[in-house]
């Protein structure tokens, strides 16, 4: 087994919002004895307790991506527990599952959202450098996500799904075994690669399907999705049970760094103790990869649906060397995935000329930070980046005004 | 518990300009080793000479106007080593040449253009020019080397500056350099190439072999494709690469063959930003 299981929580912290839209309404109150899977918070995609036990507060509480955000805690109990009802989805449209089980993507988008013709599937089964989750549960669960994914070829009617795998990964070999029987799938080897991309860039890389600027893959009859979906709608479909776990890469300075299977809401300084604590004093903690994730100020964070990896950086880890002029060595221009100009729009930012960032496209940043990684000058791009981005937001805004 | 926040990247690449610019110097190590072992104690003292008076006058400078110092980051050593292996041995004689001119490249091609990452000339190639211009028959080289056999190639012996010893040695640093992108692969290559298929095109076949020549080899990888002055979008790459091997072959018609080269690629840096300004590209699957 490539994954580890960990004792449950003796309290989680279920944030209502883990996808990309509006805050969920709490459906419970402070008091309620919940059981595992009971629906806690309603909304776009429906959020579902993880554990059984008593909501002790209702309040907002530090989330991962910085903010606070309205979370339901929960204490776990250990005497009685509720007995789990599954859901049944026989009868239900494939949106209507997605949504109900609450599957979401790692970027907080539903599998399934639009009303399109579909023609191909592409499954990300790559890995974020050190991150590793997608390989693990290829490794432990292919059938599980092969069935998934049959499922959904089948409700939303597409002719081939393409399921893209790292060449050097254990899991290529054991994925093209499980997909002999189908014809429709197919596994793409392909070397590594980062940054993973945004749906439209694997679009067009594995289904050669150009997507326009302010479209998405759907119009182009593709659909993207990832091997941790797969494995939640598996999960919903044949044991009703909705998204309430999450396989989590835990890596950098911890004894035994693994992938764990965690009960949404965890705090991440528990999922880092079942991993045998730091080594050394922890001084990064963050959600998400080493490149694109997201710094933590508190450990007290949970692990949330879209959250893939926990990375614990110690002072020698962190680069402080402060930032030299641009040379105009255009390396971000080679790396940008989406064929943006980066150190020109780290330079109109930072002078605060949003009219020229937005003529450079700046909202099309997908803010993957692979510019910074590469900068030999070490210039923050992404951060001047998002400071640009809300610089163009309030012109335009105010441009609304005036006119 | 103290954690530090900030936005991404967590992690940094190795690489930075200190490095490129060390690396792009390491690279010239050889190829003024082999000067040293053609031409002697003269390329010593033009090497020394030009390297120290570029880091010096770049001290004096940033100090005069209060910058702060950055010779640490090599781009100032750069600047001289490659100046120096410009220079015909005969030069020595009147080593003030070398070293006005390295001052002249920090002083005005630098300084005066914002310093390392905003220059619109090459620092080296100004230096080279003014030199040449003010003082010609001290510029000029005592021969022009062609490559006659295949020995040539290794060292030349007919090589008439620093820089033309060895072709071998200089292709040697520029695969370095290439490999490690501390110049832009796009330019090179894209200039190079076109640049031969151009010659055999054009029926001027006979002039190739002034053209697989260190000065070529270091003028088309070191100077061309400087990150600093070249363009900075892709097809922008491309098209300043085509735009000077045509300007190269145009000047070889009439017969200027190495300050030829270098005049091209000074006349191409004029064009950089206006190449980047045409050339913006769209973002992924853009309309």
């Amino acid at each position: 087994m490539k994954i580890a299981t960990m004792k449950t929580p003796d309290q989680v912290i279920i944030p209502l919002e883990q996808h990309a839209g509006a805050v969920c309404n709490p459906v419970v109150s402070v008091g309620d004895i919940v059981s595992v899977g009971q629906l806690i918070g309603d909304g776009k995609s429906m959020i579902h307790s993880s554990v059984s036990g008593e909501v002790t507060a209702i309040s907002e509480l530090p989330h991962p991506a910085g903010k606070n955000v309205l979370s339901v805690v929960i204490k776990t109990h250990d005497g009685e527990k509720k007995e789990f009802k599954p859901g049944d989805f026989s009868t239900y449209k494939m949106s209507r599952i997605i949504r109900d089980s609450g599957i979401v993507e790692p970027n907080g988008l539903p599998t399934v959202y639009k009303k399109a013709d579909i023609n191909t599937i592409i499954i990300n089964g790559t890995n974020t450098w050190d991150l590793s989750s997608n390989e693990a549960l290829m490794l432990d669960h292919p059938s599980e996500i092969v069935d998934g994914l049959r499922a959904l070829i089948k409700s939303v009617g597409a002719k081939k799904a393409t399921i893209i795998i790292e060449l050097d990964s254990e899991a290529l070999q054991v994925m093209r075994t499980e997909t002999i029987p189908d014809s429709n799938i197919k596994i793409i080897a392909t070397p590594t690669y980062y940054p993973p991309g945004t749906e439209s860039t694997l679009a067009k890389k594995f289904a050669n399907k150009k997507v326009p600027r302010g479209s998405t893959p759907d119009d182009r009859g593709v659909l993207v999705s990832s091997i941790s979906a797969m494995k939640a709608l598996y999960d919903a479909l044949c044991d009703g049970m909705p998204m309430i776990k999450k396989v989590v890469t835990v890596a950098g300075a911890v004894r035994s760094p693994k992938n764990v299977l965690v009960e949404i809401g965890a705090p991440i300084k528990d999922v880092i103790e079942a991993c045998g604590g730091c080594t050394g004093t922890p001084v990064k903690l963050i959600m998400n990869g080493a490149v694109s994730g997201a710094a933590q100020y508190t450990d007290e964070v949970p692990v949330i649906k879209t959250t893939t990896g926990i990375l614990v950086q110690t002072e020698s880890d962190i680069n402080r060397e402060p930032p030299s002029p641009c040379i105009n060595c255009a390396w971000c221009v080679d790396e940008c995935p989406i064929g943006l100009l980066p150190h020109l729009l780290y330079g109109y930012a930072d002078s605060a000329q949003f009219d020229k960032c937005a003529e450079l496209y700046i909202g099309d940043c997908v803010e993957c930070g692979m510019c910074a990684y590469v900068c030999p000058s070490k210039l923050p791009i992404v951060q001047i980046i998002r400071y640009g981005k809300h610089g163009v937001a309030a012109m335009e805004a105010e441009m609304e005004v005036e006119a | 518990m103290t954690l530090t926040i900030s936005p991404l990247p967590h992690a940094k690449s190795r690489e930075s300009v200190k490095s490129v610019m060390w690396g792009t110097v390491a690279a010239l190590i050889p190829i003024s080793l082999a000067a040293i072992y053609l031409f002697g104690f003269p390329a010593v003292k033009i090497i020394l000479a030009t390297v120290i008076a570029a880091v010096v006058s770049e001290i004096i400078i940033y100090k005069a106007a209060s910058h702060p110092i950055t010779i640490g980051d090599g781009n100032a050593v750069l600047i001289g080593l490659l100046l120096a292996l410009l220079m015909p041995p005969g030069v020595s004689e009147h080593i003030w040449v070398p070293i006005i001119g390295a001052a002249f490249a920090i002083a005005v091609a630098k300084y005066i253009f914002g310093g390392t990452g905003t220059l619109v000339f090459h620092p080296a190639l100004i230096g080279f020019a003014f030199l040449l211009a003010a003082w010609p028959t001290l510029m000029g080289a005592a021969s022009t080397p062609n490559l006659g056999s295949f020995s040539d190639l290794l060292i030349e012996t007919g090589a008439g500056r620093l820089v033309e010893a060895s072709p071998a040695l200089v292709l040697l640093g520029g695969a370095f350099v290439l490999y490690k992108k501390y110049v832009d692969r796009r330019v090179a290559l894209s200039a190079t190439v076109l640049l031969i298929l151009l010659i055999l095109i054009s029926g001027k076949g006979w002039q190739l072999p002034y053209i697989l020549t260190g000065g070529y080899f270091l003028g088309l990888i070191f100077l061309a494709a400087d990150p600093i002055t070249t363009p900075v979008t892709k097809r922008g790459r491309l098209v300043y690469g085509t735009v000077l091997a045509l300007l190269i072959l145009i000047q070889l018609h009439f017969g200027a063959y190495f300050t030829g080269m270098c005049f091209a690629v000074l006349m191409m840096n004029v064009f950089s930003p206006f190449i980047d300004k045409n050339t913006i590209p769209k973002p992924i699957g853009g309309d």
